[in-house]
């Protein structure tokens, strides 16, 4: 078996192991550790040089609460909610729906649309970027949170359906026939036979889905500017004034924006790992 | 803020508009009047629509809409925006930085404004803001640039704020003697080697000179530009500057001098706050301006400044017109640009400033000791493609002066390129 379980090994690996771990964790996450640091540092220490000793005074109370209280942080996260909910909802039950009809039904060019969706997610968005924002433009969407959403559904929607599509074809196929023959309309065998069926990838992709809205930056970025329809990924520059970055308030943003899919990410772990393997093996 | 404003617009009302011909007339301006401002940082847009509503309810009849946009969004907006449907006034920067869209038509010639009397107050911008002999828009605001420096460390090796540039190299001198780097700089982000280059080409060879480079008349393998190259590597070969500086930015190179490792500091006024945020006090910080290098030239400073300007689309030219006398006007500038406003400089002579020391030998200077002119600083001076090919060849010739020759070329090709 590989990797051989750590048990079986010499009692020196043992140990180097033990001590390479956390040396290792440790060098991972030192962006993190720094951020965190800074966020609780008082401006002054960034003027004075001291980027990563002890913070100077404890200034974690003024930081996050001027995050909080005195800008436009709150609005930035709401924002994300209202940008990251819709999508993933929009986005999963577009997918369960195709996803159904590719698995299940078989018609002339079913191999076809599925290559498509496919396809979709091998178009580095980044080329999609000038057309995107024209047409955001052109249909009065642009600077709104529902151009951001609806650009997110329509393009997380190939992903989804791939996953969704894998996932129902490998229900077994003889419980569909069995309610048809029993005359349930094809509606409600989706509703009331696939759906409860399909809940741990729905679950799974919900989870993924919202990561990847949440953190999204680019869109945010291209198809929006402001507090009205920004979210949090692209506000937190907000702190930055004309002349001068301020290297503690955008790290305390920083760690309250991380915050909803760091929970998220520990709260669904089963989920979430379960997401990243699903249609792994088949 | 805005209580502040208001008094003293009462005051102002009082006394009576009376730069204003149209109210002078007796008609009232109606209508409405579209104004979109890239002022987005907190302070800035608090000013900004402090001073619209001020304005608005100055004028009942006159209806005046204000759109914010990102400062940095609206560098790539701009254009479209004075295009299709355009506004009547529009935030954007004076001199060369104007130039596209006075040569496209799309900013109006307000020299009949410039003519007013009143005008004669922004006397030190006029330049800036003079394309083709005509004026294209007005200033509310500008910053010094000058060197900051630890007056307790030039105290403590009986140092002088030096006139010359002979003072200058002995203070340095002494300074780098005892350990001590004469500046601090931060080059990765190109811009402040600019600022050294435009004062030492200006002290060199003059500001008209300078703005002669700017506009792409004068070759960069040109002796005089030479000159000043040669003079920027007195101070390069002293080892004046910090190590390393083409790793920090400009926030990052400032613990030197807050730690004493360096002891001046080229740069803009905003650098003010971010020292006393460090913890150097007024006592241990001061200002002097660039020193003479070339007695033959006057001093010639840089100032950003930020303007208003009317699209040639206006709708409502009258109202744009008063809404561009109103920001010019001594107490309006005095307002927008205090501590709780802006905290620059007002262009306006006959405006006050804040009881802060800095503010007042920058205002000092740059109304009463800038008889050169008023820069705009390297990447609103040259053309924007020019000022980026240039920058970078200025912090190379920083870390590898005896590479001058082959940037110079480099910047000749790009000079010819671009202007021809």
């Amino acid at each position: 078996m590989f990797p051989t379980p750590l048990e079986k090994t010499s009692r020196r690996w043992q140990i180097s192991y033990q001590v390479l771990l956390p040396l290792m964790l440790i060098i991972w996450l030192l962006p993190l550790i720094a951020v965190a640091n800074f966020s609780i540092k008082p401006e002054a220490d960034f003027v004075n040089g001291n980027y990563w000793g002890i913070p100077s005074s404890f200034d974690a109370f003024s930081n996050y609460g001027k995050v909080f209280f005195e800008s436009n942080m709150p609005r930035y996260l709401w924002n994300s909610l209202f940008i990251t909910i819709p999508t993933v909802i929009g986005a999963v039950a577009l997918s369960c729906m195709a996803g159904f009809a590719l698995g299940i039904y078989k018609f002339r060019s079913n191999l076809l649309i599925f290559f498509i969706f496919i396809a979709g997610n091998f178009v580095p968005f980044q080329i999609l970027m000038v057309p995107v924002r024209d047409l955001t433009v052109n249909m009065n969407l642009y600077d709104t949170k529902t151009g951001l959403v609806l650009f997110h559904i329509a393009f997380q929607t190939g992903f989804c359906t791939l996953f969704m599509r894998n996932f129902i074809r490998a229900l077994p196929f003889p419980l569909i026939e069995a309610a048809r023959v029993e005359g349930i309309s094809e509606w409600r065998i989706f509703l009331f036979v696939v759906l409860p069926l399909m809940k741990p990838a729905l679950a799974a992709l919900a989870v993924l889905i919202f990561t990847f809205i949440w953190n999204d930056y680019f869109w945010a970025v291209v198809l929006t500017q402001g507090p009205t329809a920004q979210p949090v990924t692209a506000g937190i520059t907000e702190f930055n004034s004309q002349f001068r970055a301020a290297y503690h308030l955008m790290s305390a943003g920083s760690i309250v924006a991380a915050l909803p899919p760091v929970a998220m990410f520990f709260l669904m772990q089963k989920h979430f790992i379960a997401g990243l393997t699903l249609g792994a093996v088949k | 803020m805005h209580s502040i404003l208001k008094t003293s617009l009462a005051a102002l009302v009082a006394a009576g508009v009376t730069a204003s011909p149209a109210a002078a007339d007796g008609h009232a301006l109606s209508g409405e009047l579209n104004i979109i401002s890239d002022m987005s940082n907190p302070a800035p847009r608090a000013v900004m629509e402090g001073m619209v509503e001020d304005f608005d309810a100055l004028h009942p009849e006159l209806e005046v809409n204000l759109t914010i946009v990102d400062r940095e969004a609206w560098k790539t907006q701009i254009r479209n925006a004075l295009g299709a449907n355009p506004p009547d006034v529009v935030n954007w920067y004076a001199a060369n930085r104007m130039r596209p869209y006075v040569d496209a038509g799309l900013f109006a010639d307000i020299s009949d404004l410039w003519a007013e009397p009143e005008f004669e107050a922004l006397s030190s911008t006029k330049g800036a803001m003079t394309l083709d002999g005509a004026q294209w828009g007005v200033p509310y605001t500008y910053y010094q640039w000058g060197v900051y420096y630890r007056k307790d460390i030039f105290e403590e090796y009986g140092l002088n704020e030096p006139s010359n540039w002979d003072e200058e190299k002995a203070n340095c001198q002494t300074l780098l003697d005892n350990g001590v780097k004469c500046y601090t700089i931060g080059t990765k982000f190109l811009w402040t080697a600019g600022g050294w280059f435009d004062y030492i080409n200006s002290r060199t060879n003059g500001y008209d000179f300078h703005v002669a480079l700017a506009r792409g008349e004068i070759e960069w393998t040109d002796d005089r530009v030479r000159q000043t190259f040669a003079n920027w590597r007195e101070l390069i070969d002293m080892g004046a500057f910090i190590d390393d500086h083409q790793t920090y930015s400009w926030q990052e190179a400032l613990p030197f001098m807050v730690n004493g490792e360096a002891a001046s500091y080229l740069m803009g006024n905003f650098s003010v706050a971010a020292f006393r945020d460090g913890g150097l006090t007024d006592d241990q910080l001061d200002f002097y301006q660039f020193p003479v290098i070339n007695p033959d030239v006057d001093y010639a400073e840089d100032a950003p400044t930020d303007t208003f300007h009317i699209a040639s689309g206006a709708q409502n030219m009258d109202a744009a017109k008063e809404f561009l006398r109103f920001v010019t006007s001594a107490d309006v500038q005095t307002e927008i640009n205090s501590g709780s406003g802006l905290g620059q400089l007002p262009v306006n002579a006959n405006a006050s400033i804040d009881d802060d020391k800095f503010l007042k030998e920058g205002f000092d200077m740059l109304s009463g000791n800038a008889g050169g002119g008023i820069m705009q600083f390297f990447d609103r001076d040259f053309d924007a493609e020019m000022a980026s090919v240039g920058m970078e060849g200025l912090q190379e010739f920083m870390v590898f002066p005896d590479n001058l020759d082959d940037i110079l070329g480099r910047l000749e090709e790009t000079r010819q390129r671009i202007y021809n």
